[in-house]
């Protein structure tokens, strides 16, 4: 019998994992987009491009992250669902906030900036490394946003 | 560590200038300054030409004959035969880029052939030859596309313009019609053909029928297309020659890069100045003594407002660390090169990310073949170095911290993810140190430039009142209390020291107290460590926990849990080594450098032979 903390728990891991991969998927996409144009003007930069498209894609396995654990522990994994009270599943509902918002939009607005970094490289190769750097500058508020949903989500005893 | 560098003035005949330069290519000591009035010497564009023209084969050869594989190690060649000419291979690339603007023109009437025939389309079923599309004494001819057709209706109204229309096929153009009209009918036509928006057509000047004409076209192209095929299959012959060109265009470049600078001359004699490290001058005076004896060689220390190259030098641990401060900006002259104090820290904070057992030992023994194979040089090897040694930490941290591929085994210290506000208080703890580290470069700078109370009013007092807030939390009694009043008095004290009158100063120094919340929000950055050493953990759990499921299903359900087990752990692996590499780097650059780094220096690039295909070996 799921009661409706259970199906709160639910809830914050389902949002957990679509908002930030959402915001992860419109960050590859942007950056995609902008390393499609500079391949096709040098095919050899396709190393330098997969790495800067590849840094807005941490957001999604994040909010994964926060997403599993949440499943983990009310027992989805291992087949025992527990039944919770509506209190601790709205506790695991806001747990996964920081996560499925801070991802959201670090994952857009990392996106961003790897396609100009992108854009960088096709101008400066030797100077992709700075382009790196600049991108990751985004990514440390979702690690925050990671850090404080985790710890929240481990705060839950049930 | 910083190297000193001295300037080199070399005078010498000009009839011994090119066996100077070779030597000193050769030796590869020497940054060459070029002066305000000299140019490149005779004959370095014709060089500079064929090293593209040479280049440019290999591409296309690259291109029609594929690449031999990635990470090929470079083919070995002795200095004596890297000077050796290798007029064979002048022809060679000659030959190569012949073939290429041959098949480039062919392919290219190719195409516009295709494309003519494709314009006929629509004119294929004209039973009239092109040629006698042409006015008569009494009659004209239009032929184009009308956009929009209501064929009853069109063929009632041209009619009664005494004029008759043959209606052709529809294409995206619109629809293709020839008219023919009675000369005095004309203008009448024209003008009606306008109001419906007709477009005229421009044939092909050829004879014959549009169908005829089209196949001609398709088959003329046909055979420049084979042609050119033909041509491309002699690329692919030729292609196992590549490596003579190779061999070639490292020479161009390394001739080309000797050429560029022809020094001061005067009839008989030239001179040229370049940055030489002081402990190499040696060297360098005995490369040119070894070329002729008439020559002038010293060195001297560089003067006020020259700024030489920043040259580091490390021991071999710190060394490949190099790299990690290229990649944010060299060193200033004068300031401190950083490499001997962040590597442990890069060491330490890279295993922590990563922080499983498992992918270290694969990532160690990986990278270890890497270097043993195919031997990078210069900035790919101290990459690769890097990240070698962050492997090692990654195996230690995983032993700490009981993580291999997911799996928790033994860990000696503590479970992150069960306790993660041990795990929290260890990642400040190390962050806490390595920004003291930082603050006690500054101080070491300050000293060393006599600026001894900028030392203790900027950065001691912080480190008094630091001290005092630990100790406080930590001890009992008055000692931390009274340290952190000292510290916090000095700063406030002190901070507006710049000022002019003594409100300013006393306002400037609260305001310079407030930086603390830059010390803070400094210290909270170190949480990543954590945060980026879950994200591994937990995606090797679920990709471990997939793979259990997918397990249980059966005997397909093993074989697919196999390839999910190791391509997820290689994708893991691969994704959080790019995270931990940069973010362990971010917390060098924002979190570190920014308490004392001085950026900005020059790179030294001396002349020197730089290959890319070959490998000179002495």
């Amino acid at each position: 019998m799921l009661t409706l903390g259970t199906a709160l728990a639910f809830a914050g891991a389902a949002i957990a994992a679509a908002f930030a991969g959402v915001g992860s998927a419109i960050g590859v996409g942007i950056a995609g987009q902008a390393g499609s144009g500079v391949i096709s003007e040098d095919p050899d930069k396709f190393g330098n491009v997969l790495v800067l498209q590849a840094l807005p894609g941490t957001q999604g396995i994040y909010g994964l992250l926060i997403a599993f654990i949440i499943v983990l522990n009310i027992g989805v994994i291992d087949g025992n669902i527990k039944e919770l009270s509506t209190y601790q599943g709205l506790s695991l509902l806001f747990a996964a906030l920081p996560i499925a918002i801070g991802g959201l939009m670090s994952g857009i607005y990392q996106g961003k900036v790897a396609a100009s970094a992108i854009y960088l490289s096709a101008k400066r190769p030797e100077e992709t490394g700075k382009g790196i750097i600049l991108t990751a500058m985004v990514e440390t508020y979702a690690v925050l946003a990671l850090l404080i949903s985790f710890i929240m989500v481990n705060g839950v005893k049930l | 560590m910083l190297v000193q560098m001295k300037k080199a003035t070399l005078y010498a005949l000009k009839e011994d200038r090119d066996s100077i330069l070779l030597a000193l290519q050769r030796d590869g000591n020497v940054m060459l300054i070029p002066s305000a009035d000299e140019a490149a010497l005779p004959g370095a564009e014709n060089v500079g030409n064929e090293a593209e023209k040479t280049n440019g084969a290999i591409k296309f050869i690259t291109m029609h004959a594929g690449k031999s594989s990635f990470l090929t190690p470079r083919t070995p060649v002795a200095y004596n035969k890297f000077l050796q000419d290798t007029p064979v291979a002048a022809d060679l690339a000659e030959q190569v880029a012949t073939l290429e603007d041959k098949i480039g023109s062919l392919r290219n009437e190719a195409l516009t052939m295709r494309a003519q025939a494709g314009a006929l389309k629509p004119w294929l079923g004209l039973d009239i030859p092109l040629e006698k599309l042409a006015a008569t004494t009494s009659t004209v001819y239009f032929a184009g596309y009308l956009p929009e057709l209501a064929k009853d209706e069109f063929l009632e109204e041209i009619k009664e313009l005494t004029a008759e229309a043959i209606i052709l096929e529809e294409v995206p153009e619109g629809r293709a019609i020839v008219v023919f009209a009675h000369k005095s009918a004309s203008a009448d036509v024209k003008h009606f053909l306008k109001a419906h928006d007709f477009t005229d057509v421009v044939f092909p000047k050829r004879v014959g029928l549009a169908k005829e004409i089209a196949t001609d076209l398709t088959d003329a192209a046909k055979m420049k297309e084979s042609l050119a095929d033909n041509l491309e299959e002699e690329v692919k012959k030729i292609a196992h020659r590549k490596e003579e060109l190779y061999l070639y265009y490292d020479q161009l470049v390394a001739k080309q890069e000797r050429m560029a600078l022809s020094g001061v001359e005067t009839q008989k004699t030239f001179f040229v100045q370049g940055w030489v490290r002081a402990d190499k001058t040696e060297v360098v005076t005995k490369a040119v003594a070894e070329v002729t004896s008439a020559y002038d060689l010293n060195f001297v220390e560089p003067e006020e407002g020259e700024i030489p190259p920043s040259v580091m030098e490390n021991g071999k641990f710190s060394r490949p660390y190099e790299f990690v401060t290229e990649l944010y900006s060299r060193p200033k002259i004068g300031s401190l090169d950083p490499d001997f104090m962040m590597a442990p820290f890069h060491f330490i904070f890279f295993g922590m990310m990563l922080s499983d057992a498992g992918y270290g030992l694969v990532l160690t023994i990986l990278l270890y073949a890497v270097l043993k194979l195919f031997k990078p040089r210069d900035s790919a090897e101290k990459l690769i170095t890097v990240i070698l040694f962050g492997g090692v930490s990654t195996v230690l941290w995983g032993i700490l911290f009981g993580g291999w591929f997911g799996l928790e085994w033994r860990p000696l210290l503590f479970v992150p993810m069960k306790e993660p506000l041990k795990m929290l208080a260890l990642c400040f703890g190390l962050g806490a140190l390595h920004l003291v580290t930082g603050m006690c470069m500054k101080i070491y700078l300050l000293v060393k430039r006599g600026q001894v109370w900028a030392a203790i009013f900027d950065e001691v007092s912080w480190l008094v009142l630091f001290a005092g807030l630990f100790l406080m939390a930590l001890l009992p009694g008055e000692i931390g209390r009274d340290m952190a009043i000292v510290g916090a008095g000095t700063i406030v004290l002190t901070g507006g020291r710049e000022k002019k009158n003594v409100i300013a100063k006393f306002f400037g120094g609260l305001l310079s107290l407030y930086n603390i919340s830059g010390y803070v929000s400094d210290l909270l950055s170190y949480s990543r460590l954590f945060a980026l050493g879950l994200a591994t953990g937990v995606i090797a759990m679920v990709i471990n926990t997939i793979a259990k499921m997918l397990w249980e299903t059966g005997p397909a359900g093993v074989v697919i849990a196999v390839f999910v087990l190791v391509g997820g752990h290689i994708f893991n692996i691969l994704i959080n080594v790019l995270g931990s590499f940069v973010h362990t780097s971010r917390l060098q650059y924002i979190e570190f450098f920014s308490k004392f780094y001085e950026a900005g220096g020059k790179a030294f690039v001396p002349l020197a032979i730089r290959t890319k295909y070959v490998d000179v070996t002495k």
